[in-house]
């Protein structure tokens, strides 16, 4: 084993940690980082191979609409995901009872449940012959020859929903346990009503935590294939992930399916650069805790 | 009082029968159709149910009905890239987790910055100029190609993982290792290593489970020629609805049971994954 040490020491004097993280950062550089360059700049090369920004000419041209349905689906989706779960997340932590100790443990299911077959359960579950339009015609509410169409906005809706609200009731709920009994307490013994205690209270000391679901749940539902994918396909208006496939699958035309990455790029800029920040800002910081330890 | 807490429950079970209702009602429809061998709409169940297709689809029977494959290769095929990708990314997280959480690294920003990037923007461009680069070299449609794509998505979760397992070890462990004559690599084989081994196998198994559930990557660089599980659940999906169903139980069992288990160690931003 010394003789390892030693060699380490001798190769050129490369500290330790240099050889220990060679291979991971050498992997991302070559899988992930050269891809994400060279998305943005085929994006800017035209057909015939000089700068220009015909991709994007094309891009408006064909997908204008797609581009409005996509940020339409995100931003709606993310917001009421947000809504959901924070109310469900306020009602885990301010009740104590068997309902709520049993919801608290159930309602993680979506999480676990893989992406692709969560799109596959929504395509039998919201077909228009499918299990939910059954009963719903069993119970009077539709006419089942005029069964609900949901392979569009609604079903996508409904599909993230399923999937993410759970996800960001995790992240919720570990923020709001953190919040101390007393406080809250203290808050109903002044005679403060729920609502107060959740929006003064509640919402404002566990700010980090509802912003960090919020920004993953956003860069999820922009960048998720499978579900926009198996549910709404071609149709039109369609998500851009979508899109990309298909510039890929049938034209090849990899200028515009990397403009349409750009797009993809622009829409989670803000959310990207808060979750850079505040998670290197996190990391970094518990590094000098740790050196302060020692 | 009294009156006020029957209300209280009233609407804690109804809220149950809402959440168990949209929990249940599109896993139900799964399990339905994964079972249903004669349906007639608009009955609101099948006439016949058997086992019919899992049967089929499991090798066990044949059958010359559209659609009808065994789903085995691709699921032998699915566990091989799983598990080969598992050793890949965990030779390449241990060093990379241990030397983030031990070491003060100068450009330590830019290496955390890497690891992030992928958690912040979306990865479908990411694969689609990985085709492109794949066609040059040859390795568009290939096993390894793959692996490669799902090692991305694994090695990003890993290195986090085994980081934050490392700096949950104390140094002075390792110290007191060392200043009874141990080295430094004796002393991580035979201190910080053991008592990291929850926290790797946790990584190990949420990159097994994120191999085995991949589409995208696999879509763009893979197909036609590698055929994985979620592969055959996608074209199973435009013609036989029983087809896709058992292949997407047999995708979700092995999923919930494995995140279930180790759910308790990873961090929350962690669990949900990526599309």
């Amino acid at each position: 084993m010394a003789v390892t040490q030693t060699r380490l020491r001798h190769k050129g004097g490369i500290p330790p940690y240099g050889l220990l993280l060679l291979p991971a950062v050498g992997f991302m550089l070559l899988v992930y980082a050269y891809p994400f360059v060279s998305s943005v700049i085929t994006s800017f090369v035209s057909p015939s191979g000089g700068l220009s920004l015909v991709n994007f000419q094309k891009t408006i041209d064909l997908y204008l609409k797609d581009i409005v349905f996509t940020l339409l689906v995100t931003t709606s989706n993310t917001v009421m995901i947000l809504v959901a779960a924070i109310m469900f997340a306020v009602y885990l932590r301010m009740s104590d009872t068997a309902v709520s100790r049993l919801l608290s443990h159930i309602y993680k299911l979506g999480i676990f449940i893989p992406f692709v077959v969560v799109a596959q359960m929504m395509r039998s579950f919201l077909a228009p012959h499918g299990m939910l339009n059954v009963a719903l015609a069993q119970l009077g509410l539709i006419n089942i020859d005029r069964p609900l169409q949901l392979f569009n906005y609604a079903g996508l809706t409904f599909g993230f929903m399923w999937k993410l609200v759970p996800f960001a009731v995790l992240i919720v709920h570990g923020g709001f346990q953190m919040i101390d009994n007393s406080y809250l307490e203290a808050a109903r013994s002044t005679g403060a009503r729920l609502f107060h205690v959740v929006t003064r209270i509640l919402v404002p000391m566990n700010k980090s935590s509802i912003l960090v679901a919020t920004v993953l749940v956003y860069a999820q539902i922009v960048s998720t294939f499978t579900l926009p994918y198996m549910l709404i396909g071609g149709k039109i208006p369609t998500t851009i992930t979508v899109d990309i496939a298909h510039r890929v699958n049938y034209f090849r035309d990899f200028g515009v399916a990397n403009a349409l990455g750009v797009v993809s790029y622009v829409f989670v800029l803000v959310t990207a650069v808060y979750y850079l920040k505040n998670s290197m800002k996190q990391h970094q910081g518990k590094k000098v805790k740790e050196v302060v330890h020692a | 009082m009294h009156r006020k807490r029957l209300i209280r429950l009233a609407i804690e079970l109804v809220l149950l029968v809402l959440v168990l209702l949209i929990l249940i009602g599109p896993v139900s429809s799964l399990v339905i159709w994964s079972i249903a061998e004669t349906w007639y709409w608009p009955n609101a169940f099948p006439q016949e149910v058997g086992l019919q297709y899992w049967l089929q689809a499991l090798g066990l029977r044949t059958s010359l009905a559209i659609g009808a494959v065994s789903i085995v290769p691709a699921f032998l095929l699915s566990i091989m890239i799983a598990v080969i990708t598992v050793v890949f990314s965990m030779a390449i997280t241990i060093p990379a987790g241990y030397a983030l959480a031990k070491y003060h690294i100068p450009l330590g920003g830019f290496v955390l910055f890497l690891f992030l990037m992928p958690n912040a923007f979306p990865q479908m461009p990411i694969f689609v100029n990985l085709l492109r680069i794949y066609t040059d070299i040859g390795l568009a449609g290939t096993i390894p190609g793959v692996i490669i794509a799902h090692m991305l998505v694994g090695i990003v979760f890993g290195v986090w993982i085994t980081s934050a397992t490392f700096k949950s070890i104390p140094p002075s462990l390792e110290e007191a290792a060392r200043s009874v004559g141990a080295t430094k690599f004796t002393a991580f084989r035979r201190i910080s290593l053991p008592l990291a081994a929850p926290g790797l196998l946790a990584s190990a198994v949420f990159i097994f489970i994120k191999s085995l559930e991949e589409f995208t990557g696999t879509f763009f660089v893979g197909l036609p020629f590698v055929q994985t599980l979620p592969m055959t659940l996608y074209s199973a999906s435009g013609y036989n609805m029983q087809f896709a169903s058992v292949t997407a139980i047999v995708l979700m069992v092995p999923s919930v049971l494995f995140m279930i288990l180790i759910q308790k160690v990873l961090r929350a931003e962690y669990v949900g994954g990526m599309g």
